[in-house]
């Protein structure tokens, strides 16, 4: 028997046509999809072209004759805000739907089942969609003492990740923690965590980093995965670049007043309350890729620089040891103490003296 | 190449080595100079030695820079004259008055001060820039700093270029990713810092000793410096 498509399944949920033809546009546009450049530029013939030109089109037509995309869901090292922000979400159309009409299979904070039952319910969908289904993870892996720190139903996270992942067609790291660690990698990252992508190398692993992961950034990628059956582009930390490929500064709102050299000084003077550029309050906005100063948060009502804090770089590799959260970007990430200072001087100090009296005794016993 | 950890290790481990052996170094210089010693000064006193200190400096600071013609090195070489003044100017204000700078030695010192503003720096790091490619053409050019310009002249010239060109083109976002260049400009920082006492560069120290001392003997001379 043919495996139900995506379009029978929402129609057969009492989801309209008309529904139906909405849904797609949704879903181009939180894809990103304004035309589609690989099919212009690949010098079809122009009748072609204007079929497979229309997004949303071709978003129905992929929805239409493909399979629902089966998603497993797992938590390790995490605190379920990437599923938080997702549940929480401010359009929770596209979400319901690319989540739960046509994907969702098990997920450990959305499942209604526990225990055991969850387990099997897993082990069934691991078997039944072997080799199909996408591997979410949100949380990092902590390696240290065999894995002891995290387990669920008795087994340790690598060993489950790797579990999982033998199936899986392709992995989603969504939110920092399960993308480079996170949190939990932060020095002295006393669990030995690690981000999925440097555990798993044998699949194709996507990151969504973010804390959390913009939910528009993660349903629009899943959103790609569904209509093209493959991974989007991805940049040299394996992120989308239609979601990450621009800085947060590029698309500040406040980017005129740092090229105006206007700074705020601090949380509550003048420069803070004209909405000035908060780069001297520690912005990390010049080097972290994301997809907040354009998607914005809360249905595009604000995001952390709009409403007057700094970006603390968040979708970067590592960032909680990029120095503070409110010292200046430039700042070094690491200074010698005092007393290292003190010591090279002394160095450097003695070794002079010594090289200049070695000198001058060896001059005086060559006068002599 | 994953440049995010390229820029960790500029803006970390390899900015606290270069900086610990940048301090190791100038100290080391500086007691190599002083155990030189010098000759005790017999002549007798016909003035006030801080009065000749005060005098040099106040004549290097606001005569020299905006009277060029009572130097001799504006009238056999304009171009090092004013370039040459250009560039440090340009260079201290840019160090300690650029924002992102005085962050730098916020997180160092503790304590920040205020900045000179974007616009400003920024044009003044362009006209730097050109300044320092007019002292290098002139190095080429000018006989007499031809015959005189070694390797390390030319060495020197690059590691103190190589930060401004690469924080020019980071400041303005232009070609490469902000963190390349970022990056770029760090290890090009750390690479000067390592350079400096081992080098002519050391004269942003030495400089004062020498002016001091000299303006001391000129006051305990009577001779104007």
């Amino acid at each position: 028997m043919p495996e139900e498509t995506i379009y029978r399944r929402l129609i057969n949920n009492g989801v309209s046509r008309r529904g139906f033809l909405k849904f797609c546009g949704v879903v181009a546009g939180a894809m990103g999809l304004e035309s589609l450049p690989p099919l212009v530029k690949s010098g079809l013939p122009k009748s072609l072209n204007k079929v497979k030109t229309d997004p949303v089109g071709y978003v129905a037509k992929a929805l239409k004759s493909k399979p629902r995309v089966p998603v497993i869901w797992l938590e390790f090292s995490d605190c379920a805000g990437c599923t938080e922000a997702l549940a929480r979400s401010s359009s929770p159309t596209v979400v319901n739907l690319v989540l739960n009409a046509i994907s969702i299979e098990y997920h450990e904070t959305l499942s209604a089942a526990a225990g055991f039952q969850a387990e099997e319910a897993k082990r069934q969908a691991m078997k039944k969609y072997y080799g199909k289904y996408l591997l979410v993870v949100e949380g990092s892996v902590p390696l240290a003492d065999g894995g002891a720190y995290c387990t669920i139903g008795g087994k340790s996270a690598i060993d489950l990740l790797k579990e999982a992942a033998a199936g899986a067609a392709a992995i989603v790291s969504t939110g920092n923690c399960a993308a480079f660690g996170g949190l939990p990698k932060a020095d002295p990252n006393p669990t030995n965590a690690e981000g999925i992508w440097k555990l798993v190398t044998d699949k194709p692993v996507m990151n969504i980093p973010g804390c959390p992961a913009i939910p528009e950034v993660f349903t629009g990628t899943l959103a790609q995965f569904l209509v093209f059956g493959a991974l989007p582009e991805l940049d040299s930390l394996n992120r989308p670049k239609t979601f990450y490929g621009n800085t947060i500064h590029d698309r500040c709102l406040r980017r005129p007043f740092y090229e105006a050299g206007k700074f705020a000084l601090s949380f509550d003077d003048e420069g803070a309350r004209q909405g000035w550029c908060l780069y001297k309050l520690g912005c990390k906005g010049p080097t972290t890729y994301n997809a907040c100063a354009t998607m914005k948060w809360q249905g595009g009502l604000s995001f952390p620089v709009q409403s007057g804090h700094p970006c603390i770089g968040c979708s970067q590799p590592d960032f909680w040891d990029g120095g503070g959260f409110y010292q200046g970007q430039s700042a070094p990430l690491s200074r010698p103490t005092v007393a290292t200072v003190g010591a090279a001087a002394a160095v450097g100090a003695v070794v002079g003296a010594g090289l200049s009296a070695a000198n001058r005794a060896k001059k005086k016993t060559e006068k002599e | 190449m994953d440049w995010n950890a390229t820029l960790e290790f500029a803006r970390g481990p390899f900015f606290r080595v270069a900086l610990i052996i940048f301090i190791a170094g100038m100290t080391y210089r500086l007691a190599r100079v002083l155990f030189l010693g010098w000759s005790r000064d017999k002549v007798p006193s016909n003035g006030s030695k801080l009065a000749g200190v005060v005098k040099t400096y106040l004549k290097a600071l606001l005569i020299l820079p905006f009277i060029p013609w009572v130097k001799n090195t504006f009238n056999k070489n304009a171009v090092t004259y004013l370039a040459g003044g250009i560039f440090h100017l340009g260079l201290f204000v840019i160090i300690f008055f650029g924002t992102a700078h005085m962050l730098v030695w916020k997180s160092l010192l503790g304590f920040g001060w205020a900045t000179v503003s974007y616009p400003v720096v920024d044009w003044l790091a362009a006209i730097t820039i050109i300044s320092m490619l007019a002292l290098l053409v002139n190095r080429f050019v000018n006989p007499v700093s031809k015959m005189i310009s070694g390797a390390a002249e030319y060495l020197n010239w690059l590691v103190v270029f190589l930060p401004m060109i690469t924080g020019y083109i980071m400041a303005h976002h232009l070609w490469f990713r902000y963190e390349t260049l970022f990056s770029l400009h760090m290890i090009a920082v750390d690479v000067l810092l390592i350079w400096i006492p081992f080098s002519r560069i050391s004269h942003f120290v030495f400089y004062f000793f020498s002016r001091t001392i000299h303006g001391a003997q000129f006051g305990k001379r009577a001779v104007t410096p």
